[in-house]
């Protein structure tokens, strides 16, 4: 992942020397399949999971490029997707007191963490955003 | 899913919110369960897991149940 932001349809039509009507079409392939979810305009990315494009409480630093995820689970996806060590920095849902997890490839260093899931997982896509 | 301190932070969030108690995931078990997902995820042939596959993987780590069971309607 060169960028840490989601290319917009004529960006990445750009860089792909294709027609921006045919990377809309992919990327609504992508959304069916859920592997990006998109805004209401049906081409604006909103999540690639485990990547956010939009700031989010869980930032993610892997060497200089620094990634929003959409949540905890998510925040330890982007160095498991990228292959990478990295860390993470969140917080404390209840106490809002930082959270700093140092990632390796092996995992994350231990940490008095743990993670809430508060929707069941027939549930999610329903509201990803929520969930 | 959200980061905690504690499970007794969870308890305490879920209080003040209002909201049910729902599984917890040690960071073990949350570092297993974005390996499964998420490895694959940058590669050609990405695609999110199918049903099967997704019980396979909860189960693989202990998380078995109609909670998570992507096609359980025990949930409304």
């Amino acid at each position: 992942m060169e960028a840490t932001e989601a290319p917009s349809t004529a960006d990445l039509a750009d860089v792909l020397d294709r027609p921006p009507e045919e990377v809309r079409e992919a990327y609504g392939r992508l959304f069916r399949k859920r592997v990006l979810f998109l805004e209401a305009d049906g081409e604006t990315i909103r999540m690639a999971p485990p990547f956010s494009a939009v700031p989010t409480q869980h930032r993610v630093q892997i060497g200089e490029r620094a990634y929003f995820a959409n949540c905890s689970w998510d925040a330890l996806g982007i160095p498991a997707a990228l292959h990478a060590s990295g860390e993470v920095f969140s917080r404390c849902e209840q106490t809002l007191e930082p959270i700093h997890l140092r990632v390796s490839l092996e995992g994350p260093a231990p940490e008095n963490v743990v993670a809430h899931f508060a929707v069941p997982a027939a549930k999610w896509w329903a509201d990803l955003v929520y969930t | 899913m959200l980061f905690f301190r504690s499970e007794e932070r969870v308890n305490q969030w879920c209080r003040e919110q209002g909201l049910p108690r729902r599984p917890i995931l040690s960071l073990d078990q949350l570092w297993k369960l974005a390996v499964a997902w998420y490895e694959t995820r940058l590669t050609p042939q990405a695609r999110r897991p199918q049903p099967d596959e997704i019980r396979r993987i909860f189960a693989g780590i202990g998380l078995e149940g109609p909670f998570w069971d992507p096609q359980s309607d025990q949930f409304g």
